[in-house]
């Protein structure tokens, strides 16, 4: 999402026209989650995808085409029959909604939106862009910030409160959903386009592995921050793909940041001076990953120092060391991919066994 | 992980004297070791009459560093800057009660070493 941005900012100080067409909704199986998005630029430059491409993008396109010619938005509904789900690579049929919406700088509100939203997530915050998808006036949009700000309106002020009331809950779990609402006058279908904080990897420690963490983690989408205590090890050279490299004391710099559930932190230091402050602090944070670079000898060390301090033992298995998969690797870039697959699979509940196992399993 | 250092060394590690900041230090002053990357901050209240009234350390430092610096607190409370700045270095090796071995040297009096640069910045 944080290339979308980047390229929202460009075309708002840039004369094109596009269509951004925006997967709302999916009844069955789809490859792709609600909110994904595909740009249809004038020039027939294409960006993004709702899919996974083939046909069904095709189709998106030429619709989004016609969007560009009218400059009215529509909502389409693609029924994936099952020849189009193997294409897809899907288990089973399913129906997708797309909503697609003319978007240049002549109108600037949703640019405002968009703008306002992600100076909010940027802030470690949530937020919800919702957009009116069938009713009058469709594509109207309403921002709802997790502070119970709002911004814009879907044109009607019961409306708007009864979908933000709704929306919240959705916020809260960061599922993008189409909710439908039927009030005494007036009936809707709302698109309430959830947009979290970036999953952020914090990595305290500027090693050679930290190096390869970085590169590795901005392409799978982490905002990534490097803290350490030398300057001559934390240097831009070193670090030029991180967002945020901060130099100082460790135990101190970690105080200052937002620890979230998708905040991951990984000690690669090797050096209990940083670990031990910087455990005892994130332990009483809901950070999703801790996990700590060491062999498992000196992994019990630090949790007997943390269990002598009075950590209680659930807060100990919070933490990962020896960190990382075990994929066999022992070099620095096998290293580094170990504890990046790690993190992933933790963020999203994977289960570590290769897919070819479970589908032999299931078999 | 069984510390191998002196009790004195180990007790001061896990229980810090003098661990924290002061709310308005007249001298305040961190630096590190640029290649371990052990950080100390010392930070001193002083009174009319240049002795030190208050101390408080903070840092991400080693065992060593670590202890030395606690001990250094206390060594140095009621004297005077002049002669904290004058404080041999065979006084604090000698209160950590074990010998250090040269490639630790510099760990033991990095917090010395921060305390009289920041006093000498203070005076000048």
């Amino acid at each position: 999402m944080h290339e979308f941005f980047q390229q929202l900012e460009q075309l708002r100080h840039s004369n094109r026209r596009v269509s951004l067409a925006t997967l709302v909704n999916t009844v069955g199986t789809s490859p792709r989650k609600e909110g994904a998005k595909m740009w249809v630029g004038e020039g027939g430059d294409i960006l993004g995808a709702v899919t996974i491409g083939g046909c069904v993008d095709a189709y998106v396109i030429e619709q989004a085409e016609a969007v560009l010619v009218t400059q009215v938005p529509r909502l389409i509904e693609l029924p994936l029959g099952d020849e189009d789900a193997w294409e897809l690579g899907l288990s089973c049929a399913g129906t997708i909604e797309v909503f697609i919406e003319p978007l240049s700088a002549a109108h600037s509100q949703p640019f405002d939106l968009y703008t306002a939203l992600k100076s909010h997530i940027d802030k470690g915050n949530s937020g919800a862009l919702l957009t009116c998808l069938d009713g009058a006036p469709t594509g109207a949009k309403l921002l709802l910030l997790d502070n119970g700000h709002t911004l814009g309106s879907l044109g009607d002020p019961t409306l708007d409160q009864e979908v933000c009331k709704a929306a919240r809950s959705h916020m809260a779990q960061g599922l993008s959903r189409t909710l439908s609402f039927t009030l005494p006058h007036t009936t809707a279908r709302v698109f309430v386009e959830v947009h979290t904080p970036p999953a952020t990897l914090i990595i305290v420690g500027a090693s050679h592995v930290a190096m390869l963490l970085v590169q590795m983690a901005r392409p799978v989408g982490f905002h990534t921050i490097v803290i350490d205590s030398r300057p001559r090890f934390a240097t831009p050279e070193r670090f030029p793909a991180t967002d945020t490299l901060l130099v100082g004391m460790p135990s101190e710099i970690v105080q200052t940041l937002p620890l979230s559930p998708v905040t991951a932190v990984i000690l690669v230091a090797h050096d209990y001076k940083y670990d031990l402050p910087i455990l005892r602090h994130i332990l009483s944070s809901p950070v999703g990953y801790i996990g700590v670079l060491g062999s498992r000898r000196r992994g019990e060390g630090l949790l007997k120092f943390l269990r002598e301090d009075g950590v209680p033992e659930e807060a100990l298995r919070r933490i990962r060391v020896p960190i990382g998969l075990d994929l066999g690797g022992r070099s620095a870039p096998e290293i580094a991919l170990a504890i990046l697959a790690e993190v992933v699979s933790a963020r999203y509940g994977g289960s570590n066994l290769p897919l070819s196992q479970q589908r032999q399993d299931a078999e | 992980m069984t510390l191998q250092y002196s009790a004195t060394i180990v007790e001061h590690f896990r229980h810090p004297r003098n661990y924290g900041a002061l709310p308005a230090p007249e001298v305040a002053y961190e630096d590190l070791n640029p290649l371990c990357g052990d950080r100390i901050r010392m930070e001193l209240n002083v009174s009319a009459d240049q002795t030190i009234a208050a101390v408080r350390f903070r840092g991400d430092s080693c065992i060593i560093s670590r202890a030395a610096a606690s001990i250094l607190t206390e060594l140095i409370q009621g004297h005077t800057l002049q002669e904290v700045v004058a404080l041999p270095q065979e006084v604090l090796l000698t209160a950590l009660h074990t010998p250090i071995r040269p490639a630790r040297l510099k760990c033991a009096l990095l917090p010395l070493h921060i305390l009289q640069a920041g006093i000498a910045a203070y005076l000048s």
